[in-house]
């Protein structure tokens, strides 16, 4: 190579260097899965709207059989509208992908009118992302079409005394477990999960009749099931401020006892997936997750699966979060604005939430309607009144979540203490807050 | 145009060609080869060049895409990175994979490709390329599923055959020991096929008059790789060196994201993913574009020391 060839050669590699630099791997992130446009322009028909969400019918799955409860719900709105037409989009991933999408299309001018959004983003969806206050749109509409709704569950979206959206996956951790495991241990259900003492000493014997495997695990937002152990101790995850208050007694307590277990070798403290696809395989005999999973794990298990109540500690109320997230809209348009509220009516009529209800995702409203199989003890921790699921405050409350996330695994898997640990996440929360 | 006739009759301009239709002839003759590279430097302008700056701009103010404000914060962006706990973990994480995974991107493919070279003409030679190669095409989520179920600790092939040996379970994604090389075993495996594929080429275009001349002279097959077929393949081993450094922690990025999404507790991030977190999971534009300044910054740095270093022992022939 000559000195022109190598200037050549210096000369490409600096731009790869700045390709590699410069571009954020955001090409490789994004999804590859078509999406239809946000917004499709109104011809002479009905005005369409774009309803962004997690779920869809997954590839292959064209039969009527296999078609996700929201697509049924699209369906059903279509069918009976003639002024508007709502198309789901599927971003698939998660939350945090559909998020990313949003706002991006949020930067271009070009958002989907209706985008799910999760519990903890609330505030963030609100100083970040400007989410339309359904007030603006329906005004004393809201409130009226908001009675269907049980008393707890409207202030979940509200932030300031105005409507960020509407209540729609509603969910609680519970408690899934292996019955036939539990019955080859000769270890009653009530008793393990009577309380956390009650398992600790019940869970040996399990442990025993899986070859001395961890006898139960977190599904992967762990520090939501984590805010559901310490709110069960008396303690909180953040106070009616904002700030972060898990170092309280009560809360290094409740963190400690999956600590404890974990120095058992009872705790599974592999990945999320591991921990999930462990417990369907049948070599764990626990897991504690949303109840909105119920379905699926339905179709993937082959033993005989039960659901529990989240154990409480001794002689304390239980106090559990609710999660999941809610419809919120992003539309900038009236005629969209309008359009969407159309949609979302229809979302909280009862024919409509009927058809949600086949998710396994927990009925908000005050309608009578039937409930799966395996849903009862979620009811149960419903009527006992459910606490919200930490809104992370601010535009950087997405880092919040993963700094506490951390600090969770870090304890419960003995990495760090419980006191120590829950001390370094206040501070390391107050240093972001600021 | 005027011509002068030459003794075999080919028509040459002439010496008397006016002023200005010599001047257009140049002109053209010399705009052509910027016309040609035109398009392409127009592409990296507008996808390298422009995000490198308007990056750089970014990152001094604290804006989300999304908000018509965007505050100017000065270096808060920059500063910030230094009193967060979680840019310095990414950042021992770069350098572990950095001193691990260059030498197997560079030096394993090529121990590969010399030992492979001697029996490219059997019929063995594509199988072992296919098998090796393959891993490259797949893609990352495709592979992650099957690797995902080798390393789980309960069920998992590796902790079963390693059970038969009386070894205890180990959790190779969870475990803050072990999980990093679980990631940097699984980055080497998706990207040492290409490597070796370029090695391969390269010592395929080794003249072979060289080859022969130091047969000859009694040199054997050692020697001959060593100091006939290794020299001449320098070139390629450069290119691949920088590529590798350039890339190294951008190529790992896939294998984080699938397996373990840095964690357990931070142990098997890196800059890149840092970067993706505060850009596209926590929206903190300003945040990953000084992140982003900052890693354009360390690369060209490593780039230049390799060319002002490294480059001085490659033969160009």
């Amino acid at each position: 190579m000559n000195r022109t060839n190598r200037r050549k050669f210096a000369g490409s590699a600096a731009g790869i260097a700045a390709a590699m630099a410069a571009g954020m791997p955001s090409a490789r992130a994004a999804s590859e899965r078509f999406a239809a446009p946000a917004v499709i322009a109104r011809q002479d028909g009905p005005v369409e709207v774009v309803f962004s969400n997690i779920w869809g019918t997954p590839p292959g799955g064209d039969e009527p059989e296999n078609e996700h409860p929201v697509e049924l719900l699209i369906d059903a709105f279509n069918e009976q509208s003639t002024d508007v037409k709502v198309t789901g989009r599927n971003e698939g991933g998660g939350y945090y992908e559909g998020l990313q999408k949003l706002q991006a299309e949020l930067a271009a001018g070009n958002p989907p009118a209706l985008c799910i959004t999760p519990w903890n983003s609330i505030n963030w969806a609100d100083e970040g992302l400007g989410i339309v206050n359904l007030e603006e749109v329906a005004g004393d509409e809201v409130a009226e079409v908001f009675s269907v709704l049980r008393e707890q569950v409207v202030p979940l979206v509200q932030v300031d005394g105005l409507t960020k959206g509407v209540p729609f996956a509603f969910s609680t951790p519970v408690v899934y477990y292996n019955a036939d495991i539990l019955a080859e241990a000769g270890v009653d259900a009530e008793t393990l999960f009577s309380s956390w003492t009650g398992f600790a000493e019940e869970a040996p014997k399990v442990q025993e009749a899986i070859d001395g495997n961890p006898v139960f695990g977190f599904l992967g937002d762990m520090q939501w099931t984590a805010q559901s152990l310490i709110q069960n101790n008396g303690g909180f995850v953040m106070n009616d401020d904002l700030r972060p208050v898990m170092n309280s007694p009560e809360a290094i307590a409740a963190m400690e006892t999956i600590a404890a277990l974990d120095r058992e070798g009872l705790y599974d403290r592999s990945t999320a997936s591991e921990r999930r696809a462990s417990f369907t395989a049948g070599s764990t005999a626990c897991w504690i997750g949303s109840i909105a999973s119920l379905g699926g794990l339905r179709t993937n298990v082959t033993f005989d699966l039960q659901t529990s109540t989240f154990p409480p500690f001794l002689d304390k109320p239980r106090n559990m979060s609710s999660g999941g997230s809610f419809i919120g809209m992003y539309a900038r348009e009236e005629e969209q604005q309008q359009a969407a509220w159309e949609f979302l009516k229809f979302a909280l009529s009862e024919e409509g939430y009927a058809i949600w209800m086949q998710t396994g995702y927990l009925n908000a409203t005050t309608f009578d309607l039937p409930t799966l199989e395996g849903q009862e003890a979620a009811y149960t921790q419903l009527e006992e009144g459910l606490t919200r699921e930490t809104p992370w405050p601010g535009a950087r409350g997405g880092e919040l979540l993963q700094i506490w996330q951390d600090y969770v695994a870090r304890i419960w898997a003995n990495d760090i203490s419980a006191e120590d640990g829950c001390n370094e996440a206040v501070e390391e929360i107050n240093a972001v807050i600021g | 145009m005027a011509t002068t006739r030459t003794s075999n009759e080919m028509q040459v301009p002439a010496r008397t060609t006016s002023r200005r239709g010599f001047a257009w002839h140049r002109l053209i003759e010399g705009a052509t080869p910027y016309l040609l590279i035109a398009p392409l430097i127009f592409l990296i302008s507008v996808f390298v060049y422009w995000p490198l700056f308007y990056s750089t701009y970014l990152s001094f103010f604290d804006w989300n895409f999304v908000r018509p404000d965007k505050a100017f914060v000065g270096w808060d962006n920059y500063t910030r990175l230094l009193d967060d706990p979680r840019f310095a973990r990414a950042l021992h994480g770069t350098w572990i994979y950095f001193v691990a995974l260059i030498p197997i991107q560079v030096f394993l493919p090529l121990g590969l490709a010399m030992l492979l070279w001697p029996i490219r003409r059997a019929k063995s030679q594509a199988s072992y390329r296919i098998m090796l190669f393959s891993p490259t095409v797949i893609a990352w989520s495709v592979g992650a599923v099957m690797w995902l179920w080798i390393f789980n600790p309960l069920q998992g092939l590796l902790n079963k055959l390693l059970a038969e040996f009386g070894v205890e379970r180990i959790n190779w994604l969870s475990d803050r020991d072990t999980a990093i090389w679980t990631v940097i075993v699984v980055a080497a495996w998706k990207t040492l096929g290409f490597h070796l594929i370029l090695y391969l080429a390269a010592l395929e275009a080794v003249p072979h008059d060289y080859v022969e001349a130091a047969a000859l002279d009694g040199a054997n097959n050692w020697q001959i790789m060593w100091t006939i077929r290794f020299p001449l393949i320098t070139p390629t081993f450069f290119f691949v060196l920088v590529t590798t450094v350039i890339s190294v922690n951008e190529d790992v990025f896939g294998a984080i994201n699938v397996l373990t999404q840095g964690g357990p507790f931070g142990s098997t991030t890196n800059i890149v993913y840092y970067l993706y977190e505060q850009g596209f999971q926590y929206f903190q534009i300003g945040a990953a574009s000084a992140v982003s300044v900052i890693l354009f910054l360390a690369t060209v740095l490593l780039t230049w020391v390799q060319f002002r270093f490294v480059e001085r022992h490659v033969h160009y022939g």
